[in-house]
């Protein structure tokens, strides 16, 4: 079982309240009803005819389709129905009840008809989707049904949440063996804190012994001042070196603790980004941009915070509060019981006001988005507020959020600004009956206690608060460090769905033959985008890739370009197996012009040798010049040295267009995409462009998708692609022959409308 | 702009529930199977329905049920109760927050079921009062009257209700 397939049940059993699989018992009763034909596709019917939640199952064999409801009695009611009867399919969508309904002949009661919940919805496509190719006399591969059913139920899951919550201990220890590579720093880093936390119980003693041990016999006349003097003094310096080891070792410990948690963070982050940039574009399809970055800044920031700070904090103040538990203890048994004893209630209490905390800033967090909200609609579309003299209201409108959420954080302020002066009060009581129980016995009634030890003790009492503190906030810590670790681990377990050959293939050069061999793609589940397509382009050829939005263009240059791996059939470059390619090596041959040019931050000459860092500043001039972007970088005040790109000068898109095709050309690819070059930019620079591209076509195989047809005259063949097919292939010339050709419909049509 | 149920035609439309299990609507010698979308939902959801065919197009557009025949309201609400259908929360059990998603526990007048919702997707109050709750599959919950909810409910949704 892969990953995927492993997560996809934990995420079953974990969150969704339904079966795994379709019941064994009711696949091997639905199968032997079909006489041993297997059950291809099924989903769950969630829902009954009164929309109650239900368990029901609707299974798609080779011939049949079966329904299974469950009875009273606990059996399964099993309903086939031969798919040769199905006339139509159809599924009417509700808020949160969607209707499939499988249509015989016509008046005829509906075949079949289930309800479902969204949540059930992706497993029913499926089974709508294989029906209706069905009813298209499309035939289509079998799936694994298990994988199908588990793909499309947990998905919206797995995509909104970084992993499944493993067990937080093996969390954390996945993340402490980061510290591994850094054990020395470490050990020492933990020496200097728990030599921070020993030498801190020593003043207290130390104070104690001057006034029971020096102090009063030299009062009462029993050590001679003289003696009495040096070993007072002998014990200020030994308290003033125990403050200097203090400090010193605070000095090693959060020196080196920092610059450990850095290093850490430094590691984890080069990890991540590396994984990131070898994972395949499907990753990056379903993760939002900004999640991303959040993991490789923010979250390893906070890692660094738990493993630099947390992990010592934590670990030494639970030795700190044993260490003084003890002391205590050892000191006066009965005094150390009345101030040991209310430490758990502390930690419990702050444990406890956390909790409540938290709360709070939930509701506080919700109302800081609503005024987010505000932000994020107007600023952008500051020019209808103004065109619709509206500022007044929106300034309204941003108050009153603005007044609400303050309230909230004000909540805030309140409750925590009670709670620790009042948690305060209560350190003190305990102080107070230390006190009270005290006081008869330094007065001479009961057991003797002598006044050093009581100082001694009232000193460590006030040394409990630090630990107490910490301990009460481990849970929030943890949450916090284990939360980022999952973010981070989620994208460092991704494995790249497109893998080199363990012993790839280089071709050197790369002469450009492309062939699709009955190739069928599909980006989820079992819906194809591409349906058995094959062609043979020879090395120069120029092929204009035509046909509706959706029907399949873009993805044939996705997988030109192995962004993803076919789902059936071949691909091959000069005969060879694209899946077989040195990948790395292939894509250098490679070259993209896209609708909307992507240029990076920094100068338009980095921009230019991107894809070829070492080429010379003359080749970098010469195909600005071939991608007719010389003219206008030269007048720009900083010329190839203008910083573009995010916060950088900004281009039009006509100039940012030119500039890509300049590193295009400069890339020198064998193969070339050109994705709707030039579709978003005014005639003239059109004329500019296609001029350019004209130049960096030559002697390329090139392939060429564009919707103003007139841009593609000049192709060797047109490749019309249609709901997943190559429909019509031919020149220009030749498919305006066809009287009832899809392109040339598409060609007069575009004709009417110039 | 005045809306009339009599559509484009000027016809008087019809509707019936069929064998085949869908919602037929009929306006002269017009007749197509429909399904309802309700025009606001929320905030005037009994009024100004679309009536859709197969192919998404809006065959009518009923501006009250009322103005509609006993037989053909009686089919409209039927297929209305299906279109509008979400989840009435009548209690909630458990809200717990987990790595990006918030994980809820609760009991509704279906059934009980749990269901998850993105941190960052709060619940979004209604027009005439309640919340409305969408999960990471875009499922809905109604909550009519979180102020009627037990005690313990209350409490776990204090940190949703203004």
């Amino acid at each position: 079982m892969s990953t995927l397939e492993h997560l996809d049940d934990q995420i079953i059993g974990r969150y969704l309240d339904q079966p795994l699989r379709l019941p064994a018992d009711l696949r091997r009763q639905i199968e032997a009803a079909w006489e041993g034909a297997p059950v291809q596709l099924y989903a769950l019917a969630d829902l009954d005819q009164a929309l109650r939640l239900v368990e029901s199952w609707v299974a798609l064999g080779p011939r049949h389709v079966a329904v299974a409801r469950r009875t009273a009695a606990g059996t399964w009611d099993v309903a086939s129905v031969e798919r040769a009867r199905i006339e139509a399919v159809r599924e009417a969508p509700g808020l949160s009840a969607n209707t499939l309904t499988l249509l015989g002949a016509p008046g005829e009661p509906a075949l079949v008809l289930v309800r479902y919940t969204h949540r059930q919805r992706r497993a029913f496509e499926n089974i709508r989707f294989v029906v209706e190719e069905q009813l298209e006399g499309r035939e289509i591969a079998p799936v694994d049904p298990d994988r199908a059913y588990a793909d499309g139920v947990a998905r919206p899951v797995r995509e909104a949440q970084a992993v499944v919550s493993g067990r937080e201990v093996a969390v954390i220890r996945r993340l402490l063996g980061y510290l591994k590579p850094y054990r020395r720093p470490l050990a020492l880093g933990m020496t200097a804190a728990a030599l921070i936390t020993v030498v801190s119980l020593v003043p207290p003693y130390l104070a104690g012994y001057l006034i029971d041990r020096v102090v009063r016999p030299a009062r009462e006349g029993t050590l001679p001042l003289g003696r009495a003097g040096t070993i007072a003094w002998l014990a200020v310096a030994a308290m003033a070196l125990v403050y200097v080891i203090r400090q010193g070792a605070a000095v090693v410990r959060l020196r080196l603790m920092a610059i450990l948690g850095e290093w850490v963070a430094r590691d984890l982050r080069a990890e991540l980004y590396e994984h990131i940039q070898r994972l395949s574009l499907a990753f990056f399809s379903r993760k939002r941009t900004g999640s991303l970055i959040t993991r490789v800044s923010a979250d390893t920031d906070r890692l660094w915070d738990f493993l630099a700070f947390g992990v010592v904090d934590v670990s030494l103040s639970l030795v700190m509060l044993a260490g003084l538990g003890a002391v205590l203890l050892s000191l006066d048994w009965r005094l150390g019981l009345a101030m040991t004893l209310p430490v758990p209630v502390f930690c419990w209490l702050i444990y406890r006001h956390g909790e409540s905390i938290n709360r709070l800033f939930i509701r506080a967090w919700r109302k800081w988005s609503r005024v987010s909200d505000v932000l994020s609609d107007t600023i952008p579309g500051i020019r209808v507020v103004k065109a619709f003299n509206q500022e007044e209201r929106e300034i309204r409108r941003f108050g009153e959020r603005n007044e609400d959420v303050t309230a909230e954080f004000n909540r805030i302020h309140e409750t925590w600004t009670t709670f620790w002066p009042l948690l305060m009060l209560a350190v003190h009581g305990t102080t107070v009956v230390v006190w009270a129980l005290a006081l008869p016995r330094l007065l001479g009634g009961g057991t003797a206690l002598p006044v050093g030890t009581f100082v001694s003790f009232l000193l460590y009492t006030t040394m409990f608060i630090g630990p107490i503190e910490v301990i009460g906030q481990i849970a929030r810590t943890m949450n916090r460090a284990t939360t980022s670790a999952h973010r981070v681990f989620e994208v460092l377990d991704t494995e790249p769905e497109v893998r080199d050959d363990p012993e790839p293939v280089q071709l050197r050069p790369v002469h450009g033959r492309v062939t699709f061999e009955h190739v069928t793609f599909g980006y989820d589940g079992v819906r194809q985008v591409l349906r058995g397509v094959s062609f043979d382009v020879t090395p120069g050829e120029l092929i204009g890739l035509v046909g509706p939005s959706g029907g399949g263009k873009t993805t044939i240059v996705n997988l030109i370009a192995r962004f993803y791996d076919v789902t059936g059939g071949a691909i091959r470059i000069d005969g060879v197996d694209v899946r077989r390619l040195d990948t790395g090596q292939y894509r250098r041959q490679l070259g993209m012009v896209l609708q909307d040019p992507y240029l990076f931050h920094g100068t338009i000459l980095e921009n230019i040798r991107y894809g070829l860092p070492e080429a010379s500043l003359g080749e970098a001039i010469a195909a600005a010049q071939a991608a007719n972007a010389h003219d206008f970088v030269t007048k720009l005040q900083h010329g190839y040295d203008t910083v573009v790109g995010e916060r950088g000068h900004t281009l039009s898109g006509g100039e940012r267009q030119r500039v890509s095709i300049a590193r295009a050309i400069l890339h020198d690819p064998r193969i070339l995409i050109l994705d709707e070059a030039t579709s978003s930019v005014d005639t003239e620079t059109e004329r500019e462009i296609q001029e350019a591209l004209e130049r960096l076509i030559k002697g390329r195989t090139v392939f060429a998708i564009a919707h103003r047809l007139s841009t593609l005259r000049k192709a060797s063949r047109l490749f019309v692609i249609e709901d997943g097919r190559l429909v019509e292939h031919g020149t220009h010339h030749e498919l305006l022959q066809k009287p009832d050709g899809k392109y040339r419909r598409l060609y007069e049509l575009q004709l009417q409308l110039q | 702009m005045e809306t009339t149920l009599l559509g484009r035609q000027g016809a008087v439309l019809s509707l019936e529930q069929r064998d085949d299990g869908r919602l037929w609507a009929i306006r002269g010698d017009e007749e197509r199977a429909v399904w309802v979308r309700r025009c606001f939902p929320w905030s005037e959801p009994g009024r100004y329905l679309s009536l859709r065919d197969g192919d998404e197009n809006e065959f009518a557009l009923v501006r009250d049920p009322a103005e509609l025949d006993a037989s053909s309201r009686d089919a409209l609400e039927a297929a209305l109760a299906l279109a509008g259908f979400v989840f009435e929360i009548t209690r909630v059990l458990e809200i717990e927050e987990e790595v990006e998603i918030r994980r809820w526990r609760v009991e509704t007048r279906q059934g009980a079921r749990s269901f998850q919702t993105r941190l960052d997707d709060w619940p979004r109050a209604l027009p005439h009062g309640g919340l409305l709750i969408r999960d990471v599959t875009g499922d809905l919950y109604h909550l009519g009257r979180p102020a009627a909810l037990d005690r313990h409910s209350r409490a776990l949704l204090w940190a949703f209700v203004d």
